[in-house]
């Protein structure tokens, strides 16, 4: 028997009304985890979104695109894989996490170097917004060298480190891409004129009641 | 979309027993302090398992009540409104992707939600579970339902998990549009013709005592709410969320000359608003698996997620494995 609707799609979609239920899986079959950073107005420094799960780093690109610009202005998206990202811990609000921070220079052989991108988190809550970026040979090397050149930058309350070469970025010449927005002006609130039609209304009911 | 605060289980406080006194106050006071939690700070277990669970059932929330709109986005009245109508249920689904994102910081899955949803084992909005039989009920879930869910949200969005507060930022911008669209869409009815009030008032008539219920049953003040509202878990009562619901969107039903189906409703000397009592024991019996729709809903679910297992399969890396998200 199949499950009857009001909804004709349901129907179309003929679902059976009994079901099994579902199997038990070993292992979960969900993809790999994406972080992924926007920038919101032109010449902006890049700031986190959320993430995005897909099978590869070009579909984490896409599926990016679609969650994290459709609604809002958006003029690039970096796309990085989460477990290419080393952090610091966590430190209270109006602390700085720089302080934890001590790498000596031993341990920051000279070569081979190569960049890292920066991301700091002022507040709790906020979103880690991208510092600059840094030449290191590693994890550690590249966060001590962020101390040096960020750790000036009040407050900090968590670093994010992850090398540039694995970071997914926007081309500059595909800006059009992101230029969607302004023919959809139905998705603002500001299009829908209610309070006109109300008093339309009253003005009728009062002249006609 | 979102609604009810009334879904928190019961929890046994003597869990807490089992926590670092040290480390529970240090949470408490950063709490206390007005700082968010982020995902690898210490928390209670009970904490943790608390704050999943509101996620989820939010997230659960918005695909499922995706459903009864999405049905009306091919015989919309117009153009115009089937383009707003999708990007909105487009919104929904977004707002399901940003929030099961938020509940994965704390260690649970996304694809485990999913399992869970569809095998009855997590709830969502209890709403969502009676059916739109007209257009103008997809009208009043966009305007009413919608607007119980700003409510909510707002509140929430004060609450202590750093996460769940940056979801909910994007959250309530693209809800304003969904309420505008919505009380546009019952506007447009209520000054209509005859006919179109007449759809527009049986449509509300029939809402109502879902709406009513929708931020669930008077709290019962317990150790387990006192200790949610200190943890910034719970920000608001469920009546304290109908008061004001009722405060701001009765008297716009009424300026446009529709009636709600309640003798019992009004504002009293004091400024609080008298009711009839919701039928409580429908919503158990609906929450439980017995309402219209229930059933409906939950094997829309369960055949998407069988229908996509192969391509999740077929596109699934070897080499590539999944991890919690960072923040």
């Amino acid at each position: 028997m199949m499950l009857t609707s009001l909804d004709p799609r349901v129907n179309r979609l003929q679902v059976p009304a009994e079901w099994p239920d579902l199997p038990v899986k070993n292992q979960l079959d969900q993809w790999a985890t994406y972080e992924v950073f926007a920038q919101k107005r032109e010449n902006t420094a890049y700031a986190y979104v959320g993430p995005v799960h897909a099978p590869d780093l070009e579909v984490a690109f896409l599926f990016a695109k679609e969650q994290y610009s459709r609604r809002v202005a958006c003029f690039g998206l970096w796309v990085v894989k989460t477990q290419a990202i080393q952090h610091t811990p966590y430190v209270n609000d109006n602390e700085l996490v720089w302080g934890m921070i001590n790498i000596p220079a031993a341990i920051r052989p000279a070569e081979p170097q190569q960049p890292f991108e920066i991301f700091i988190l002022k507040k709790r809550g906020k979103a880690h917004t991208h510092a600059g970026m840094v030449m290191a040979s590693d994890y550690p090397a590249a966060l001590a060298v962020a101390k040096e050149q960020f750790g000036d930058q009040a407050p900090c309350v968590n670093v994010w480190v992850m090398p540039a070469a694995q970071v997914f970025k926007s081309a500059e010449e595909d800006k059009d891409l992101w230029l969607t927005l302004s023919e959809k002006k139905y998705r603002e609130p500001v299009a829908y004129k209610v309070l006109d039609k109300i008093n339309a209304f009253k003005t009728r009911t009062i002249s006609n009641p | 979309m979102y609604g009810g605060g009334s879904l928190f289980e019961a929890v046994k406080l003597d869990e807490l027993q089992h926590e670092d006194p040290m480390k529970l106050a240090e949470f408490e006071a950063r709490i206390q302090r007005g700082e968010k939690i982020e995902p690898d700070d210490w928390m209670p277990e009970l904490y943790r398992k608390q704050v999943i669970r509101m996620i989820e059932q939010h997230a659960h929330s918005e695909i499922i009540g995706a459903l009864p709109e999405g049905t009306w986005i091919t015989r919309a009245p117009g153009f115009r409104r089937k383009m707003a109508l999708l990007a909105k249920v487009q919104d929904e689904v977004g707002h399901a992707q940003l929030l099961y994102s938020a509940a994965e910081t704390l260690g649970k899955t996304r694809e485990q939600m999913m399992l869970d949803l569809i095998s009855g084992k997590s709830k969502y909005s209890n709403v969502f579970n009676y059916p739109t039989p007209t257009w103008a009920d997809s009208t009043v879930i966009s305007w009413l339902i919608d607007a119980g869910a700003i409510v909510n949200q707002m509140a929430n969005a004060r609450g202590s998990y750093g996460p769940y507060c940056r979801a909910l930022e994007r959250i309530c911008a693209e809800e304003s549009f969904h309420l505008k669209y919505g009380h546009d869409a019952v506007v447009y009815l209520a000054t209509g013709s005859h006919k179109q009030r007449q759809m527009i008032q049986e449509a509300l008539n029939r809402w109502w005592p879902p709406i009513m219920t929708f931020f669930g049953p008077a709290d019962k003040i317990s150790a387990h709410t006192e200790i949610l509202m200190r943890w910034k878990v719970k920000m608001a009562t469920n009546d304290e969320c109908r008061q004001q619901f009722l405060d701001m969107y009765v008297p716009k039903v009424w300026e446009i000359g529709l009636t709600l189906p309640d003798p019992n409703l009004r504002k009293n000397e004091e400024g609080v608003w008298e009711y009839t009592e919701p039928d409580w024991e429908e919503f158990k019996q609906v929450i439980n698996g017995n309402g219209p729709c229930n059933k409906e809903r939950l094997a829309v679910r369960r055949q998407a997620e069988e229908k996509g297992a192969w391509v999740r399969r077929a596109l699934l890396k070897p080499e590539t494995t999944y991890v919690k998200p960072l923040a």
